[in-house]
């Protein structure tokens, strides 16, 4: 007994002299996220918005199989696609009319489904503002180390996403979540990624920092599906996300494309509209920014001593002692990556309220005006009827 | 036939009278309706104690320390003490960095924290509870006395505050977990494939917890509250093919660097239940399979082997890789079971792992841990360690708090339809006196200090996550024209044109009364005159 503890004696305090700095840290440089998470949406239902759900399938399959784990994938489908009764090949949804690959697979798991896709919720999962009920699997957990992914489909307009034909969320109240979210420290950094028509007023609207984000046509433009399967009977998948998972086909969990390669890839004569690209917000350059470190999983690994060798002195950081003077233990920054948590980007937010270039909704005077001119209508309309005579 | 062409003003509900009381019916239930509609449709924004939010940021936490010098020789402590002390002043940034204020006594052991014992010779120094033995140079020149002094400095300082040295490190920073009340350990045996015959089936996961994690644990209990779950998988493939290569004449199989940070399949191993929403850190056992045995870390260049089989993902757990040496898979026994045995070192790990991630910094490289008395268990790491963890994660959480009140504070502000209900309000004020707490008891204890943050932290954080805080949808204002304007227009032109018609017709029929009456006026005089 004496012998075993002495052991054990032995054993630790090789352990507290070996609890040092681990040899290393390895893995890309440039990102400093620790965990990656999805948020994929189809805002569509009915049968005839098969493409839609085939979508955003499209991209749960593209992030499971380069990394992020299904408790990290937040998917909110109708789900009306896979067993509808017009479906010719029950349980099964593709995203090619040679139906090479079914999406539907015997892993999927959907977190919001049918009835359950709405505006609110999907707010609710972006400010974590749930109910205390509501169980892991439909949180979206992050922290200051998340890198999220967001990806939305459905049918749009300027400015706005329609929901199941039943209500809508608008550009400024995404861009408001992400704000929470922000304040929140929710976020490393954000993809958002949108494929409807007019998708690019969607993302014009954001004004917190480190956000990156990509959508599919231009203002008064619309998105058009890519190709149809004549056994299905309806469109199959729209063009640009077609397109990108295309180009996701082509990468491993390993990769070291960029951001910059996917949006190169962008082709308006053959998506059929013009996808375009918002990272004013975003601070790091997209020819540092690995696609993987949006759509893939973990980034760093840290290999550690061997503890029964012998141990290591400890690293000297005596050197950085004056550097890391003021009040070390939070306002650390990470090497100019992240800005201060918490700020908002003061001249973005006004920027952005004020600029509206392609919508007349967010010019103030011109609103104004309207109200104004609505007003005196009415008035006016009253007046009519009033002097009017029998 | 005559009786039924009535003048329509001698109608009894066209008289004037009649007809304006039933044109000021139709307004006064409008009136009365718009402070229903007024109540009904606003939303409720008690105000939040704003200024208390921002008065947080300046203040500071901080946390006084005595540490008690006593010489074993009869040397002069006190003197020691003064230079140790003005020693350390030169470092306040340190000390600032770290929240702490450090005073150095002599001869004052019963309320100092912290006791020095200093003696003669050439040890390096120990620690022991809250213990430091520290051997000063023997001889007795100036010099070695100066040095003695420096070192007995700097060793205190970066026991007490470990964090304030290498907090710069980024590394650091993303390794340690988010702090939370509670925590869920998950361990889990991966065979790759148990088929092959290299495999596990079982394990002796709780006494092998009870020896080497249940420790840390207990000790670790203040900071925070453990679950543990443990699990068994026996197919759990690689998403790559690890590379092959010559090592000594056998064969090897190597994880490259690349290959370790996609190491985790996350598509295919199912490694933490989903039942609860506190963080989970993974532990994973990993023995591959006989296509795939010898595994191990290969080293940057990728030829040659890493002696290390452990390696770390940053806030999200460890794996270790095992290479039964015998296959476990013997006749005699006939469930390939682990034994404590096996896994001793891996559960060294694991613990070691466990304290990584926690945080817990570890003693300075000089100094090393003794145990209070011969054949007691040692302690997995001492109260110096214990307490500089307990007021870094005190100062976090004031932070975190503060941050997130003062988010709370600037959101309300910023959008205007966020409603704030009572509960929200609560949280702030409680989590605002939970901050007051800490400012108070961080002078007499770091434990209530931190849980005091704790709850500042828990509150503030249910205070922003309340369900109700959601903010109501963004409408263009036009969408809200196009909505009213039928509804509404259509209602008010007769409500507007009745009452405008009404006023006109009483104008009238005051001008018309009043000119009759003129007229009369004006005949009067003209009677009066034949009477004269």
């Amino acid at each position: 007994m004496l012998a075993l503890r002495l052991i054990l004696l032995l054993c630790l305090t090789f352990l507290a002299g070996a609890r040092e700095e681990p040899i290393g840290s390895l893995g890309r440089q440039g990102s400093s996220h620790t965990n990656n998470w999805a948020v994929l949406v189809c805002a569509s239902r009915y049968w005839f918005n098969y493409r839609h759900m085939a979508n955003a399938l499209g991209m749960y399959r593209t992030v499971k199989r380069l990394g992020i784990p299904d408790s990290n994938i937040i998917l909110m489908l109708a789900d009306d696609a896979a067993c509808n009764p017009r479906n010719k090949f029950p349980g099964c949804v593709y995203a090619n009319p040679g139906r090479n690959l079914d999406l539907y697979g015997d892993n999927i798991e959907v977190d919001y489904r049918g009835n359950e896709v709405t505006v609110e919720n999907f707010l609710r999962v972006l400010t974590g503002r749930v109910e205390p009920s509501v169980p892991r699997s439909k949180r979206l957990l992050t922290d200051d180390r998340s890198n999220v992914f967001i990806f939305m489909t459905g049918h749009g307009g300027n400015e706005f996403l329609k929901f199941q034909d039943n209500e809508e969320i608008s550009a400024f109240d995404i861009a408001d979540a992400v704000a929470q979210m922000w304040e929140k420290k929710r976020y490393n950094e954000l993809f958002f990624m949108i494929d409807t028509c007019q998708a690019n007023t969607m993302y014009s609207k954001f004004y917190s920092p480190n956000v990156l984000a990509t959508g599919s046509s231009v203002i008064h433009e619309n998105s058009y599906s890519y190709e149809n399967d004549y056994d299905i009977g309806v469109a199959v998948i729209d063009s640009y996300t077609h397109y990108v998972l295309e180009f996701m086909e082509g990468i491993n969990k390993t990769s070291q494309t960029t951001m910059e390669d996917l949006f190169n890839t962008y082709d308006p004569v053959k998506i059929r509209s013009h996808p375009g690209v918002r990272s004013d917000l975003f601070e790091r350059d997209l020819r540092d920014t690995l696609v993987t470190d949006f759509f893939g999983g973990v980034a760093q690994v840290e290999v550690l001593p061997p503890l029964n060798g012998s141990p290591r002195p400890r690293v000297s950081f005596d050197e950085i002692m004056s550097e890391t003077a003021e009040f070390g233990v939070h306002q650390e920054k990470e090497s100019g990556l992240v800005a201060s948590v918490g700020d908002i980007n003061w001249h973005v937010f006004l920027a952005a309220l004020g600029e509206g270039p392609q919508s007349e909704v967010g010019r103030p005077f011109v609103r104004k005006a309207r109200t104004w001119a609505s007003t005196l209508a009415v008035l006016v309309m009253g007046c009519w009827v009033a002097t009017r005579r029998k | 036939m005559a009786t039924l062409h009535i003048d329509p003003t001698q109608l009894s509900f066209e008289r004037p009278r009649t007809r304006r009381y039933i044109i000021a019916s139709y307004w006064l239930v409008v009136l009365f309706a718009i402070p229903l509609w007024w109540k009904t449709t606003s939303i409720d924004r008690l105000s939040l104690p704003t200024s208390r939010v921002y008065a947080q940021r300046k203040r500071e936490v901080s946390f006084p320390i005595t540490v008690n010098l006593e010489t074993k020789d009869g040397g002069n402590a006190a003197a020691i003490a003064r230079e140790v002390q003005s020693c350390l002043r030169m470092d306040q940034a340190v000390q600032q960095g770290s929240a702490i204020d450090i005073t150095v006594t002599s001869g004052d052991k019963s309320n100092a924290s912290y006791n020095v014992v200093l003696n003669r010779g050439n040890h390096e120094p120990s620690a022991e509870g809250r213990r430091l033995y520290f051997d000063m140079y023997p001889e007795d020149d100036q010099l070695s006395h100066d040095t003695s002094v420096a070192r007995l400095a700097s060793t205190l300082s970066e026991l007490l505050a470990p964090y304030g040295t290498y907090s710069g490190s980024a590394i650091q920073s993303q390794r340690v977990m988010k702090y939370a009340p509670r925590y869920r350990l998950a361990f889990t045996l991966l065979n790759e494939d148990a088929a092959s015959g290299n495999g596990a089936l079982a394990w002796d996961v709780q006494k092998a917890i009870q020896r080497h994690v249940s420790p840390l644990l207990n000790k670790l209990s203040v900071l925070h509250n453990f679950t543990i779950e443990s699990q068994v998988q026996f197919h759990a493939p690689l998403a790559f093919e690890p590379r092959y290569i010559q090592q000594d004449g056998g064969d090897v199989h190597g994880l490259t660097h690349e290959d370790l940070t996609v190491f985790v399949n996350s598509a295919e191993w199912t490694l933490s239940s989903s039942a609860s929403n506190d963080p989970v850190i993974h532990f994973v056992l990993f023995i591959p399979s006989s296509k795939h045995s010898p595994l191990h870390i290969l080293e940057e260049d990728g030829v040659s082997v890493n002696p290390s089989n452990a390696f770390l993902l940053p806030q999200w757990g460890g794996i270790v890789l095992h290479n039964p040496s015998h296959p476990p898979s013997s006749t005699l026994n006939p469930l390939p079971r682990l034994a404590l045995s096996d896994l001793d070192l891996i559960f060294n790990t694991f613990a070691y792992q466990l304290l990584t991630l926690l945080g817990v910094p570890g003693l300075p490289p000089r100094v090393q841990s003794v145990s209070a008395a011969e054949g007691a268990p040692p302690e997995p790491f001492t109260d110096w360690e214990l307490d500089a963890l307990l007021r870094r994660r005190a100062v976090e959480n004031v932070w975190g708090s503060t941050e997130t009140l003062e988010s709370i504070v600037r959101l309300v502000d910023q959008i205007e339809g966020m409603p704030v209900g009572p509960d929200v309000k609560g949280d702030v004020q409680d989590a605002l006196s939970a901050l007051d707490d800490v400012h108070e008891t961080s002078r007499s204890s770091p434990i209530a200090a931190l849980k005091a943050s704790a709850r500042a932290l828990t509150l503030s954080s249910r205070a922003f996550f309340n369900p109700g805080m959601l903010a109501l949808l963004y409408f263009p204002t036009e969408h809200k024209y196009a909505v009213y304007t039928p509804l509404f227009a259509s209602v008010a032109a007769p409500l507007v044109g009745a009452v405008l018609r009404e006023i006109a017709a009483w104008r009238r029929a005051r001008k018309a009364a009043q000119a009759q009456q003129q007229q009369q006026q004006e005949r009067r005089p003209g009677e009066r005159a034949k009477v004269d």
